[in-house]
């Protein structure tokens, strides 16, 4: 049973401290190495009791806007989403049963992204459900070719 | 000579008769881990999947046992309510009198609606749990039936007992003419008493009440029954001294004869000249926990019970209440509350149960922090569309947070970090709700409400234990 522990002091400053002890320099340095693994896991790996998957996401998040590279976490974070809702990959029919995990996955991944940003997070849900992509497919990381071109790197 | 109070069954009847459960259909239920199909997941999605399909299995066994316990308490109650109305519609004994004893039928009737409801909505919340995707969901829906099925199961005992006061008024207005009808009121009176206060904390069904009432139930079948053997021996002498001695003679085996009469109450302790605190010690044994050569309670019910123990349903010092209350040991509740560890390991005690205890209730100090609805309440009735109804409103779905934690998700404390401040968790959770009906262009079930909402805890490590809450 989980527990307030992850709320508990000073969550940030645990966060990093984890992350180091890993021998990473940054958090998105550790997540990258784990490019498919869940927010929760990725928080089950840095604490066992006491990191939270949205502590993960809000880090990753910070981190990513210092760095300018707000289209490569959302990429990130939608990898994620997918690898736990249809480990499979994508439906080759996207109807019941098989629309939901899809749904899941895309709906969950909005909630992980700024608000500002989450509109045109919609659209690009809506495009994957009007133009799906083959059966099967299951990006490996943000680097995913498909990706780049829903989500492109605003700055390149 | 004393008189003993007879062989008493009816509570082992309550709950061991043949309980033999169905075998769970493990593979119509659906899978929440799918395999890999390139076959890449490696040893720790392997061993993560492993984990998955026992929490998914236990959660079908427990889904079961909650069941099975359903049925069996249905069964007990079935039989006190069939002896209530047979008392209730005798125009003699206990209907004769000028019906001054109606108040005392009328009494154990009126507690039948709400133990058909705590078990009707027992079902409903082991029914729910039918087909969702979330293994850790599904374990804490069951729970929520716990203090439902606990209050139903010790309810169910006392209603059994009140009717065997019942039919020994009933006998007694009947055959026994030489105790007073007055005097028989008063016991009635003070029996119902004893027993209002525990009655009326079952019937809240509140998790807190029920599981005081259950600890301490051995305890008050001790003092129903010296209740239940002073009467009897007050109508024995009184029936002596009005020149019946023959009858008085025969009046414990006319109780235990009558067939109405569903004795539930314990054995009275030994005579004091007995060593007082032990009748024979309790074991384990294959045919289930005896005493000495007697089976106190069935292995096919320690197996149920079990089950109901280690996924948290039901708590331990409840069930050893019962078994305790079987065996007949009620009185010994002062001098030693504990089962022999056999006994308590083979219901299903182990340090992981007694750390969830720890963890759900005032050891944490979590009873103390304020509840939440992790449904959010403004949107009652979009929740109550999509089938959040009965036994499964959007109240029974309240987490305990402590204040640090609950700051945090409403978006202030030490929630903020750098410039992002996520939307707090009523909004998300709308949100997300929302687009994902928006992208499987329908609405969305019961069960993958409950699958979003189970991913949205567990990100934010909100503890899936579930209390009811108020309505604002």
């Amino acid at each position: 049973m989980t527990d307030g522990g992850a709320w508990e002091g000073n969550w940030k400053a645990r966060l990093q401290e984890r992350v180091r002890g890993l021998g990473f320099t940054s958090l998105t340095a550790f997540a990258e190495a784990r490019p498919t693994a869940s927010l929760v896991a990725l928080a089950e790996e840095l604490g066992k009791d006491d990191v939270a998957g949205i502590q993960v996401c809000m880090g990753l998040l910070a981190e990513a806007e210092q760095r300018k590279q707000l289209a490569r976490f959302e990429r990130d974070m939608l990898v994620r989403e997918l690898s736990r809702c249809i480990p499979n990959g994508w439906p080759a029919v996207l109807e019941d049963p098989y629309r939901f995990p899809v749904a899941k996955a895309l709906s969950l991944w909005i909630g992980d992204i700024p608000e500002a940003r989450q509109e045109r997070a919609r659209r690009v849900m809506m495009t994957l459900l009007t133009n799906p992509p083959p059966p099967g497919w299951l990006p490996q990381g943000p680097d995913d070719e498909l990706l780049r071109m829903l989500l492109p790197d605003e700055e390149a | 000579m004393g008189v003993r109070a007879g062989t008493v069954l009816g509570v082992a009847m309550l709950f061991t008769g043949c309980a033999s459960l169905p075998a769970p259909p493990v593979a119509g239920a659906r899978s929440v881990v799918q395999s890999r199909s390139d076959g890449r997941p490696g040893a720790l999605a392997g061993a993560r999947a492993s984990v998955a399909r026992d929490v998914q299995q236990r959660g079908i066994l427990t889904r079961h046992a909650v069941l099975g316990a359903v049925d069996q308490v249905q069964g007990s109650g079935a039989a006190a309510a069939n002896g209530l109305s047979k008392l209730a519609a005798s125009t003699s004994g206990i209907g004769g009198a000028n019906r001054i004893f109606s108040r005392h039928v009328a009494y154990g009737s009126a507690q039948l609606p709400w133990l058909q409801n705590a078990l009707a909505n027992s079902r409903a919340l082991a029914d729910a749990t039918a087909g969702i995707g979330d293994a850790d969901m599904d374990l804490a829906i069951l729970r929520m039936a716990g203090p439902r099925l606990q209050a139903a199961m010790f309810g169910t005992i006392l209603l059994a007992t009140w009717v065997d006061f019942l039919s020994l008024a009933d006998v007694v207005l009947q055959r026994f003419h030489f105790y007073s009808v007055e005097t028989l009121f008063a016991d009635m009176n003070r029996v119902q008493q004893l027993m209002a206060p525990s009655l009326a904390a079952l019937a809240s069904q509140d998790p807190d009440q029920v599981e005081v009432v259950a600890t301490a139930m051995p305890d008050l079948m001790g003092k129903l029954t010296l209740e239940f053997s002073s009467i009897r021996e007050g109508v024995r002498v009184a029936t002596v001294r009005g020149g019946q001695a023959m009858a008085a003679a025969q009046l414990v085996e006319m109780l235990t004869m009558l067939s109405a009469m569903k004795m539930s109450l314990a054995r009275l302790p030994p005579p004091p000249a007995a060593p007082v605190a032990l009748g024979p010690s309790l074991v384990m044994g294959s045919g289930g926990v005896m005493m000495g050569s007697q089976v106190v309670v069935s292995a096919e019910w320690v197996e149920m019970v079990r089950r109901l123990v280690q996924s948290g349903v039901v708590s331990l010092p409840a069930i050893s209440a019962a078994v305790r209350i079987h065996a007949g040991q009620v009185m010994m509740a002062q001098a030693n509350g504990d089962l022999p560890q056999g006994v308590r390991d083979a219901l299903g005690d182990s340090p992981e149960v007694r750390g969830m205890r720890e963890t759900g209730k005032a050891g944490a100090g979590m009873s103390e922090a304020p509840k939440h609805h992790v449904l959010p309440e403004e949107h009652r009735a979009w929740f109550e569309e999509r089938g959040f109804r009965g036994a499964m409103n959007i109240d029974q779905f309240c987490v305990r947070l402590e204040q640090a934690h609950h700051q945090a998700i409403h978006g202030g404390g030490n929630w903020r970090l750098g410039r992002t401040s996520p939307g707090e968790w009523n909004r998300k959770i709308m949100d997300t709700l929302r687009d994902a009906e928006t992208a499987v262009r329908r609405m969305l079930t019961r069960n993958e409400i409950l699958e979003i909402v189970a991913d949205n805890m567990k990100n934010y490590r909100i503890p899936m234990s579930f209390v009811p809450g108020r309505r604002r």
